[in-house]
């Protein structure tokens, strides 16, 4: 599997290259380290696959997919959520291909093999009379994903069955999904379902650049400043704290010169202020009052952001995650859920999602911008300038914004190491160097021993 | 069945709604935004619903909840207006872009002076020097309407043929 520039002596150099705060380009997109990424990084991380709000019977049911693997998520008649690898155990059909819908059992249209909710194989066409008597069905249930749980109704997916625990791996990142995803009673719910479309990028570029980068706001979203909705302070999107919190995951809380938001509890209506208030603790609370923007993500390809939008007494907040699902070095399947408080008025409701549509997915004023951005990145890295096989001539990428210049600020209420600033490559750094752990483990064997 | 009169759509009546789909495409595939502004009535919905893979014969797969566009005229003006500032990097440079217009059928309304009109779009684009060639198609259902002697789109709804989009991007009116 290692071969050409992938061998220890580039990994030790690559390393080098990392703790001086300098990223080698060719990693972006090369082909040997996509595969490194796939098996090493998606093949034991948690992966998001959908929120509890999308299933909402017993029978309902979606599919989704871990990169290449394809999962079909329903919900059992005992209410609980259960993932299968979507493929018929007789020749590996892919079992259900609707996006969506509410069954009691999934039949495979090559040979009629049915299952239940619970992957249970129930019915083979003709039976005993192809198989004989020894055919025991029990032998024969859809494969389980080996770990799914959930945690504030968002449901991941491990693949690796001895992987530590969901929650262990969100740590500290809990406390801030307990804010964006708990501050409401009854929580938040997805509306229909999530956009999907195929970006030029790779995607830890689209996950750097949603996680770890409010640097870019300024001059990639400079449009909205040339029509007055956003400041012309270049620091505008800089001004608040970036949080590193374990694993590679991160948040950035966006306030604003003044050290808070223009408005309170990003524009709300003030009749769920108290809800807020009562469902947090006077820390989230805190910084859930004085906020602008939340944006942040669960590594290796979740991120999520929540604005406020609209015009002076227009304004709204809702909550958008995102998938990055790695199709190739060069393209992403994004997937992007809309969140709202369920606990919002209807009206509400509905003027966010506008808000949404005119700013991020695919047809977003922002997110249109981003991706001539992450296009850019991936059209220019296969050259010989950025590809170097010893890495000293190479094309670098600069990480050393902040680098041992900024201090984090003790002060600030929530847990992880918080900088006193947003533009910073605090969190680009934590997940390179969490991408440097998950792909080069138990890679050099002989190094280890040493 | 409708039990209004309805009105004959003569040849001068498609050619005319033709005439304003073309020039509608004109427009958009030239950069002139605010003359295709102009074509829009004031009171303008112009939606663009995801589509869904179902299971099961002639399941309506046009979703009820989920959209890539959900507009007024004066969300489209917020759009438009934007691709005339400096900083709108996904069209500065400039994509080119072609809006192929086909399989126009009028009918008739209860008023008489909207037509419902469908139609078939193929979008194509190039982007840069890149080789990539980005398209989209799909169908349109339309109301349009002689307002002052004028023809309006009063409103849109835009049917994509793929659920998972491959341009990467919509920066695009469709």
């Amino acid at each position: 599997m290692i071969k050409k520039t992938l061998d220890e002596k580039a990994f030790q150099l690559l390393k080098e290259k990392m703790e001086q705060g300098l990223f080698p380009q060719w990693v972006l997109t090369d082909p040997d380290i996509y595969e490194l990424e796939i098996d090493k990084i998606f093949g034991h991380t948690w992966q998001f696959l959908a929120h509890e709000t999308e299933l909402k019977d017993s029978g309902s049911y979606v599919t989704r997919w871990m990169v290449n693997d394809p999962v079909l998520l329903v919900k059992n008649r005992k209410g609980e959520i259960k993932g299968y690898l979507n493929s018929c155990t007789h020749r590996g059909t892919q079992l259900c291909t609707a996006d969506h819908g509410n069954k009691k059992n999934f039949t495979c249209p090559y040979h009629g093999w049915s299952y239940n909710l619970d992957g249970e194989l129930i019915g083979i066409v003709a039976g005993n009379k192809v198989y004989g008597e020894e055919m025991d069905k029990s032998e024969w249930g859809l494969r389980e994903i080996p770990q799914v749980a959930s945690y504030q109704g968002m449901i991941f997916g491990c693949l690796d069955p001895v992987a530590m625990p969901l929650e262990e791996y969100l740590g500290d990142m809990k406390w801030y999904f307990d804010i964006l995803l708990g501050r409401s009673d009854g929580g938040m719910e997805v509306r229909g379902l999530p956009q999907r479309w195929v970006a030029k990028a790779n995607w830890k570029a689209t996950a750097e650049n949603f996680a770890a980068d409010p640097y870019h706001v300024q001059t990639t979203h400079r449009s909205t400043v040339e029509l007055g909705i956003s400041p012309e302070d270049p620091l505008y999107a800089g001004y608040g704290h970036q949080i590193v919190t374990e694993n590679g995951h991160g948040i950035n809380v966006i306030t604003s010169k003044t050290g808070k938001a223009r408005v309170p509890y990003q524009g709300t209506p003030e009749s769920m202020w108290p809800m807020f208030k009562k469902n947090l603790t006077p820390e989230q609370d805190e910084i859930l009052s004085g906020v602008t923007v939340f944006v942040g993500g669960v590594y290796p390809n979740l991120s999520f952001v929540s604005p406020i939008h609209g015009t002076e007494g227009h304004l709204h907040n809702y909550l958008n995650f995102r998938m990055w699902r790695p199709i190739g070095p060069e393209k992403v399947e994004v997937w992007c859920w809309f969140l709202i408080d369920k606990a919002a008025p209807e009206e509400y409701k509905e003027a966010a999602y506008r808000g949404y549509l005119g700013s991020f997915g695919p047809t977003g004023t922002l997110e249109q911008d981003d991706t001539e951005t992450w296009a850019r990145i991936v059209e220019v890295s296969k050259g010989l300038m950025m590809r170097d096989k010893e890495l000293n001539y190479n094309n670098v990428s600069n990480y050393l914004m902040g680098f041992d210049r900024v201090e984090p600020d003790e002060s600030f209420p929530g847990p992880g190491i918080a900088y006193p600033t947003t533009y910073l490559d605090a969190i680009s750094r934590s997940m390179h160097e969490n991408w440097f752990k998950l792909i080069s483990k138990d890679l050099f064997v002989k190094e280890a021993v040493k | 069945m409708s039990s209004y009169l309805s009105i004959p759509i003569t040849a001068h009546l498609q050619m005319e709604i033709t005439n304003l789909l073309n020039m509608e495409a004109y427009y958009l595939d030239n950069g002139k935004y605010k003359e295709w502004l102009d074509l829009l009535s004031d009171d303008l919905t112009y939606r663009m619903p995801l589509r869904e893979t179902l299971e099961g014969v002639g399941a309506n797969n046009v979703s009820k909840d989920a959209s890539f566009f959900e507009e007024t005229k004066k969300s489209l003006t917020t759009r438009v207006n934007r691709l005339y500032t400096k900083s709108a990097w996904v069209e500065n440079p400039a994509t080119r872009q072609r809006h192929f217009i086909s399989n126009i059928m009028v009918e008739s309304t209860k008023n008489p002076e909207e037509f419902k009109v469908r139609s078939y779009f193929l979008f194509k684009r190039s982007r840069g020097s890149t080789h990539d060639i980005e398209e989209m198609f799909g169908e349109r259902n339309d109301i349009v309407r002689k307002e002052s002697n004028q023809w309006k789109i009063a409103s849109r709804t835009i049917l994509p043929d793929q659920s998972v989009i491959t341009t990467m991007n919509m920066s695009m009116f469709l």
